[in-house]
């Protein structure tokens, strides 16, 4: 294995030129993995350039973090690539950040039909809203569950 | 035999079915019940027997695990970790382990490495052989049912006296694995493979050449190559669907990138075509069993890690029975995780679900179903 990271390099620098305005962070966290942050109103964009160009057709997850000092809600796109297979070792991380206090982003369902039921889960557990979400409902929690979005930081258990 | 006719059959009547719900179709509540491996419910529409739409309703074994993680040290948490898929347990707890190690930058010694990878491939047929039984119990094929369970018993005696557990170890921890092998182990464990590849050939002749079988199997619940990729599918439904990826082979971890095994898939994407991509990885781990035994290294099973989850992220994955499981970790640098999001192979196989089963006879369901090795508590977490 090779200590250098110029795989990962050259897709860091195909982000950053082809959306030199748009992304505000582009790094090699460590081998094999990248992270790239962008701002939520240029996400789809970005995410259609990584699909159809760098070849990341192949979604593995979403996280969603919660900040809850720094006021913001984190949501992570975990993505690997089937098309290309001199990367796929390569998980890139697309985030992007939205305020705690109206936490809306936009769904990737379109570009990624398989996002659907982790963005179902977001919004169940942090209370994040996803528009143009196909079935905008609860997933795993039930249909009547009146308590607050159960993920979040301020919910705590009784023996914590 | 009729079975080629049956096959036609079934196709011909998939073509004439309507794609849209309407006023002749009819909602059937599947559910929820335990089906040998945990409460999971779908919502069928049908028209006749021909399911046009079907709809997974999945949380009815939900625990809360990711926020139990964040409320326990990184320690105690792994038998937690290891409950949603407790006949894959070592696969779960490495995806953990090697979050952690990440982070901390330890690497365990070699000789732990492996033993990390000759649990993982006990796991693999361990789970593999219980997703046979509930297959044979689904197609009625009551020997299908007695046979893998029995067999299961000869790795779950292995793992017993490597682990002092039968089927949750918590046997990996950060910085390698609690227990070096016990005496005679290796011995008896190659004698074991050995009956066990004779077994599988026994398999074959009973099950998956017999036509109660491949009559509804082949050509029936298919996934094409294009909608498993952007579904996000992964593991054997992914292999079944002809491509050919392995994060074993991926992104090499533990002791993988040193061993020599080869990655199963089949072209078709059937419920034939999955249920053969089970019974070749069990072949496979099998030999890899005895391949890590014979180039075992000697030296330390374990190295000293702290009970820190340092400041920083990782997301960290494995290859799982059911596909990939990953987690991502985020750290503070305490003794508990800020942050860690969980997903394993079958929560990313819950999409694939609705796809297989559009076009199926409703007689046809569980085994389409259950051809994906969907484990509902795996999903829920």
């Amino acid at each position: 294995m090779s200590l250098t990271h110029e795989r990962e390099d050259v897709l860091v620098k195909t982000l950053k030129e082809n959306f030199p305005s748009d992304i505000k962070e582009a790094t090699v966290v460590r081998r094999s993995r990248i992270n790239v942050v962008v701002p939520p109103e240029k996400i789809t964009n970005i995410a259609v350039f990584l699909r159809d160009k760098l070849g990341y057709d192949h979604p593995s997850g979403v996280s969603a973090v919660d900040y809850n000092r720094e006021s913001r809600f984190e949501i992570v796109y975990h993505l690997a690539t089937i098309k290309t297979r001199d990367q796929q070792d390569i998980v890139i991380n697309l985030k992007e950040s939205v305020p705690r206090n109206s936490p809306r982003a936009v769904s990737l369902v379109n570009v990624w039909p398989g996002v659907e039921n982790y963005e179902r889960e977001s919004m169940e557990m942090f209370g994040i809203q996803f528009d143009g979400h196909p079935r905008p409902e609860k997933l795993f929690l039930n249909d009547n569950w009146e308590g607050p979005p159960p993920m979040r930081k301020e919910v705590r258990f009784p023996t914590d | 035999m009729a079975t080629t006719e049956k096959s036609a059959d079934t196709t011909g009547m998939q073509a004439m079915s309507p794609t849209e719900p309407g006023a002749q179709t009819m909602t059937l509540s599947v559910g929820p019940q335990h089906s040998g491996s945990g409460h999971m419910r779908l919502i069928v529409e049908l028209d006749g027997d021909i399911i046009i739409s079907a709809m997974p309703d999945p949380g009815y074994v939900h625990r809360g695990i990711e926020k139990i993680i964040e409320l326990r040290n990184i320690i105690r948490s792994i038998p937690v970790i290891e409950r949603p898929s407790i006949i894959d347990a070592s696969n779960l707890n490495h995806a953990w382990v090697k979050a952690i190690e990440e982070l901390q930058g330890v690497e365990p010694p070699s000789r732990g490495q492996y033993l990390r990878c000759l649990i993982n491939e006990m796991n693999r047929i361990m789970s593999h052989l219980y997703w046979l039984s509930i297959y044979g119990v689904f197609l009625g094929h009551t020997t299908m049912f007695m046979w893998p369970l029995g067999d299961r018993e000869l790795f779950i005696d292995l793992a017993e006296s490597l682990t002092g557990a039968r089927i949750t170890y918590s046997y990996l921890v950060p910085g390698g694995v609690r227990r070096d092998l016990p005496k005679g182990f290796a011995e008896e464990t190659i004698k074991r493979t050995k009956y066990f590849e004779k077994r599988l050939d026994e398999y074959e002749n009973i099950f998956f050449k017999n036509p109660l079988f491949t009559s509804r199997a082949k050509g029936i619940g298919v996934l094409t190559r294009e909608r498993a990729v952007a579904l996000g599918s992964t593991g054997p439904t992914l292999r079944g669907s002809g491509i050919d990826r392995d994060l074993r082979k991926d992104e090499p971890y533990a002791a993988y990138g040193e061993l020599d095994f080869k990655v199963h898939t089949r072209p078709d994407g059937d419920s034939y075509s999955r249920a053969m991509v089970h019974m070749d990885e069990m072949r496979e781990s099998s030999q890899l069993i005895r391949q890590i035994l014979e180039k075992l290294p000697s030296g330390p099973v374990r190295r000293k890690a702290p009970i820190v989850v340092p400041r920083g992220e990782a997301y960290a994955r494995v290859e799982s029975a059911r596909g990939e499981c990953s987690f991502y970790l985020i750290g503070e640098g305490g003794d508990k995780p800020y942050r860690a999001r969980y997903i394993t192979g079958s929560y990313r196989n819950l999409t694939a679900i609705p796809e297989v089963l559009k076009g199926v006879r409703l007689a046809d369901m569980p085994t389409s179903w259950w051809s994906i090795d969907y484990w509902p508590v795996e999903a829920d977490r």
